[in-house]
């Protein structure tokens, strides 16, 4: 008898213990894990005079070399983008540069001139991480390869499903210089491991 | 008694492949797309009548009586840069370079600007019949192609007949019309523009994705060909979205309660098991403490 009674009480308080650690457990885990990234860091404007905004075709206009957005720290060398064999848009090869699309506009020249870059690597964020944080009229600066200085302000930040991406909206022809900035966003899908959704900020020159 | 203890350790060993139970959560989920829509068109004004002096050019929002954009002096021959203005009716007023705002109008029009469209409004025709016309622009051309467009405003010549390379962009352009666009295949290509006896020539690059608006003027010496951008896109078009990320940023989702339900789960069968056990035990205890004391105290 005293056997089975320590037996029982063995099995209770077994019991009891695992199903408190069951509750808490479930309790605690009920919040996505958002992985954080290192504080921002605002950077100052590039100096040097800002060119006039006057009607330009593409001849008229460098090619452009780097980019600064101040108000999200971002500062980057822009490299060279064409188009993947199945017609998609080329990516940057690393995650820590932006690229412009040479079938696109230069920046400052008429039209819609394309940059592109990674929100973020698989480890950690990429160079346009947060650039779905960029406020309308934010300034955005591009520094051509004759060092002249166009500077862009911020229109519209907007958020698209890829597989309803508005081509002719992003891509289309416009009558005057802008900008469009391009990077992923939305639901991070882990089994084909790829974002939704597409941020892309829309901006104009401004003078 | 014997299958009460049977249907404890069923319980039990069911309990223990719950505890080790786990599934992966994975979610999935579509984005919602929020597309653009533009609350803004664009402007410009054009003097293109030879024989009229230069102008005061005004451009009101409708019922506001003063004017959004003044543009002085407008020489024949110029195109303004193009303006981006709210949606809505605008009214372009013409004067006589340097009259009074307030003076009367040579010439007005009204304009409907609608969202993401462009218009160009353009003083043509020869001063004794002027007028003002407003053209809609086009901003999208065919994928890879160029668009171009003439506006014939050479009086000396009254019609002229224009070339691009081989390609006839008009063979008869009649002084202070404009021709409907042309798509073309891109490329730079001698741009030919003859009426009576004058011709015209210069090389002209059409690239693909970019809308033109050449302009036939009478020059210093003869026709004069203004060649303008009128918007330009992409030349080739990327095929959908970018693929701009590998995630490493994005949150994870919560991991699936089932294995804290299964231990929640076991600890109670284990907790029941206990307890009936222990009430098992209580009652046989009881039951032979209370046997009744045997009878020899006679």
């Amino acid at each position: 008898m005293p056997a089975g009674r320590r037996t029982a009480g063995l099995l209770l308080a077994a019991g009891l213990v695992v199903l408190g650690a069951g509750a808490t457990g479930l309790a605690l885990t009920r919040h996505p894990d958002v992985p954080r990234a290192a504080a921002l860091v605002v950077l100052p404007a590039p100096t040097g005079s800002i060119e006039a905004v006057v009607p330009q075709g593409a001849a008229q206009v460098a090619e452009p070399v780097s980019l600064v957005i101040p108000s999200i720290g971002v500062s980057t060398s822009l490299v060279h983008l064409g188009l993947n064999s199945n017609g998609t848009l080329q990516v940057p090869p690393t995650t820590t540069v932006a690229g412009w699309y040479t079938g696109s506009p230069r920046p400052g020249a008429i039209g819609s001139a394309v940059i592109a870059g990674h929100i973020d690597s698989v480890a950690g964020p990429g160079v346009f991480f947060r650039l779905s944080q960029l406020q309308v009229g934010a300034r955005v600066y591009v520094r051509r390869a004759d060092r002249s200085l166009a500077v862009f302000a911020v229109t519209s930040v907007r958020s698209y499903a890829k597989d309803h991406f508005p081509t002719a909206d992003v891509y289309g022809a416009v009558p005057d210089a802008e900008l469009r900035l391009i990077t992923c966003g939305g639901t991070f899908d882990y089994s084909t491991r790829s974002y939704l959704s597409n941020t892309v900020v829309f901006a104009k020159e401004v003078s | 008694m014997r299958f009460s203890r049977l249907a404890r350790r069923i319980i039990l060993l069911a309990a223990l492949p719950l505890l080790l139970f786990a599934i992966p959560a994975a979610t999935a989920a579509t984005a919602a797309a929020a597309s653009a829509a533009t609350t803004t068109g664009w402007i410009r004004l054009a003097h293109l009548s030879p024989n009229t002096p230069a102008v005061d050019v005004y451009l009101y929002s409708f019922d506001d009586s003063s004017a959004q954009i003044v543009l002085h002096h407008v020489a024949y021959g110029t195109v303004s840069p193009y303006e981006q203005v709210p949606t809505g009716d605008y009214t372009v007023a013409m004067r006589a370079a340097g009259a009074a705002a307030t003076s009367a109008p040579v010439l007005s029009a009204s304009v409907d600007v609608v969202a993401g469209h462009a218009y160009t409004v353009a003083g043509l025709g020869p001063e004794s019949g002027l007028r003002l016309q407003v053209l809609d622009d086009q901003l999208s051309t065919p994928p890879g192609k160029a668009l171009v467009r003439i506006i014939q405003a050479s009086l000396k010549q009254s019609v002229v007949s224009v070339k691009w390379g081989g390609d006839v962009l008009n063979g008869s352009l009649k002084f202070g019309s404009v021709s409907s666009y042309q798509t073309v295949s891109p490329g730079t290509a001698t741009l030919t523009v003859s009426g009576g006896g004058d011709t015209s020539t210069t090389s002209v690059p059409l690239a693909a994705g970019t809308v033109h608006t050449l302009v036939v003027l009478d020059g210093a010496n003869g026709l004069q060909i203004d060649n303008l951008l009128d918007a330009a896109g992409s030349g080739l078009e990327p095929a959908g979205a970018a693929a701009t990320g590998f995630g490493g940023m994005a949150p994870r989702a919560p991991s699936s309660p089932l294995p804290w339900l299964a231990a929640i789960g076991a600890g109670l069968l284990l907790t029941a098991a206990g307890g009936l056990r222990l009430r098992r035990v209580s009652a046989v205890r009881s039951a032979s403490a209370v046997r009744p004391v045997s009878a020899g105290r006679r």
